[in-house]
């Protein structure tokens, strides 16, 4: 069976131009340049990496918010990077979209029931009565109440509203919900609610989650599989399991010994990254990583390391992937300790609940 | 449903069992008894505007010079006669008719315009730099020139004034609503809102107009008072409101040649057309106030 979605080389280069009355290109910020990775039916693909890494324009990409400059994007088997009009339309209502930022998602003006029921208007899905039973479901699988329909967005807390954001995505049962750091502007405790309700719906819907974060144990908890990203481009995807016990990619290892971990015998051990991201104006040729990465070489400098399968869904872009010496680090270990009480807290609240 | 049950029971602050019943639009704008005074008032205004005819107690036009300059209470003249001997109160009830037409017009229709350019530019980026330019050029003009060659086309007159006073309105509006707009442009939910695949009309009427309208009724109602003095100033340049005609700033004009001898001839109309704009000062403010929903308790 084809993925779901399937996105292969996708770029979006932004010119800089300058000059006030004859304007000349002087350079180009890629943005994205030439990701690939896919989602399969009914799993949930996270993206990580630092910020200004391309992720959140990665995620306007597939959803064509913005228009990509090259590469493919196909959705069931069919590109959908050209598709106009009608069939676009017919396509929005199969991908959503879920924000950061509940406060600035939810149109001040409309009540919460008229903002949930309004993709089915735009779709022609039912008439006034269905909706509003739709709106009062949708409400309900959010956790809120019937009667929060008629309210408008700054009656609610954060956490309310991003459940208002889900349930309006939700309205016209899309197959793909592409959420872009759907918790990282909530704290920890309505984190657990909005992270559960996300997993609980996924399960009960069939949904795939593309799931935009940087905070590596909320992916944990979402994740099937990873692709981490630096500078445009996407350094290695597998399986979370695979991902987190066997990084293969100097900056995967790099991002997850990052985790602040409880044990002092630890210190001194790990190195952290120097430097800072290059600007992405100014890619490195080679690979990208190169100036930052403790085992770079000349090989580095020269030649773009492509996606390579290191192990069965594990694709690695790292020209040596297999010979890097092993750190001996228990990158999960991070995890399971600081973060670890985080994801318990998550269970807790599903288990106080249920 | 276990499992949304779950997260409702942890989700869910405590609510009451049913929404309160919200105020509605008027309600809540008589609320504050400032905005109430002023919503009586227009309301005044316009209905002694609309019902002149019936109010006046004589013919706008019917001088009577044994009146001239009478002082208010003269003769059974409550606000006394003008130069010719015309009756105050007819020829300013006559007189708010054009001129909050002329203001109300110029407005609607100029503001209106520039509302629809502004939303364009900012919506339609490649034409932003276009249409920005054009309300540059319309910019550098002022409205009293505008005045001179609409009069001189058309010929003097009201249309002519409520023609110029548009023309100038809708660069200054478009600017306003261009800037609003492109805030709002920027916002997640205008993003989620093309997310769902809408067509262009609906979003700007349903999600990007809406979020633009406090600006717009303030610089709606401001630039009311304004184009009242531009008609004024007009009509005193002799390109408006043509005698006999009433029209409050012509009778403000007017009068001033008689300011020492009969001060109420300018003052009076100088009066009402401060009380109009005020009026409508302030109940723009509390409309826009009643028309946010974030501002509803």
């Amino acid at each position: 069976m084809s993925p779901l979605l399937e996105v292969s080389g996708l770029a979006k280069h932004y010119p800089v131009k300058k000059g006030v009355i004859v304007q000349k290109q002087v350079g180009t910020v890629r943005a994205v340049d030439g990701v690939s990775f896919h989602v399969n039916r009914g799993e949930t693909l996270a993206l990580v990496g630092e910020s200004g890494c391309g992720k959140s324009t990665t995620a306007r990409l597939v959803l064509r918010l913005i228009e990509p400059s090259a590469g493919t994007i196909r959705f069931e088997g069919k590109d959908v990077t050209k598709v106009e009009g009608g069939a676009m339309r017919l396509l929005r209502r199969r991908m959503q979209i879920v924000f950061q930022d509940p406060y600035a998602s939810l149109n001040p003006r409309l009540t919460v029931g008229d903002a949930i029921a309004e993709p089915m208007v735009v779709h022609n899905i039912g008439d006034n009565a269905s909706r509003r039973a739709k709106v009062h479901e949708l409400l309900r699988l959010v956790g809120l109440a019937p009667f929060h329909a008629e309210r408008y967005p700054h009656e609610f807390s954060g956490g309310q509203r991003q459940r208002i954001g889900i349930a309006r995505a939700l309205s016209v049962e899309p197959d793909l919900v592409v959420c872009d750091e759907p918790v990282s502007a909530l704290d920890v405790s309505i984190q657990a609610q909005v992270v559960n309700l996300m997993k609980d719906l996924q399960a009960r819907l069939g949904l795939s989650y593309l799931f935009i974060a940087h905070d590596l144990a909320v992916v944990k908890h979402m994740a099937d599989r990873i692709a981490v990203m630096y500078l445009g481009a996407v350094m290695e995807i597998g399986d979370k399991g695979a991902l987190f016990a066997n990084p293969r990619h100097p900056y995967t290892r790099a991002l997850l010994a990052a985790i602040p971990h409880p044990d002092p015998a630890r210190r001194g051990r790990v190195t952290p990254l120097g430097g800072d991201v290059p600007s992405p104006m100014a890619v490195p040729p080679g690979c990208r990583f190169h100036t930052r990465c403790p085992f770079a070489q000349a090989r580095c400098k020269q030649e773009v390391p492509e996606l390579r399968e290191i192990t069965p869904g594990q694709r690695v872009a790292c020209h040596f992937a297999e010979t890097l010496p092993d750190p001996g680090l228990d990158y999960t270990g991070g995890l399971t300790e600081a973060a670890t009480k985080r994801l318990a807290l998550y269970d807790a609240a599903r288990r106080k609940a249920a | 449903m276990a499992g949304a049950n779950s997260v409702a029971a942890t989700a869910a602050t405590p609510v009451q069992p049913t929404a309160p019943r919200r105020p509605g639009m008027l309600k809540r704008l008589l609320r504050e008894p400032v905005a109430a005074f002023a919503f009586v008032l227009v309301v005044a205004l316009v209905l002694a505007a609309l019902l002149a005819p019936w109010l006046a107690p004589t013919d706008p036009f019917d001088n009577d010079l044994a009146n001239a300059m009478a002082v208010p209470g003269t003769n059974g003249l409550l606000l006394g006669a003008d130069s010719q001997g015309r009756n105050m109160i007819t020829r300013l009830l006559y007189g708010l008719r054009i001129t909050m037409m002329m203001g109300l017009a110029s407005v609607l229709l100029g503001g209106g315009i520039g509302a629809l350019v502004g939303f364009a530019a900012a919506y339609y980026r490649r034409i932003d730099g276009l249409l920005m330019r054009l309300m540059d050029v319309l910019l550098s003009f002022p409205a009293i020139l505008f005045g001179l060659a609409i009069a001189a086309i058309f010929g003097p007159g009201v249309p002519a004034v409520v023609l110029a006073l548009s023309v100038a309105t809708v660069p200054l509006m478009a600017r306003i609503v261009r800037g609003a707009a492109l805030v709002i442009m920027r916002q997640d939910y205008i993003e989620a809102a093309r997310a769902t695949g809408m067509n262009d009309a609906r979003l700007i009427l349903r999600h990007l107009a809406p979020n633009c309208l406090s600006p717009i009724f303030v610089f709606a109602t401001l630039r009311f008072g304004q184009v009242i003095l531009l008609g004024s100033a007009l009509s005193f340049l002799g390109l408006g409101a043509q005698p006999p005609v009433a029209e409050l700033g012509a009778m403000a004009s007017e009068g001033r040649n008689f300011l020492f001898f009969a001060p109420h001839i300018a003052v009076i109309p100088c009066v009402l057309i401060f009380v109009v704009v005020l009026a409508f000062n302030v109940l723009g403010d509390a409309l826009r106030d009643a028309l946010d929903p974030r501002l509803r308790v």
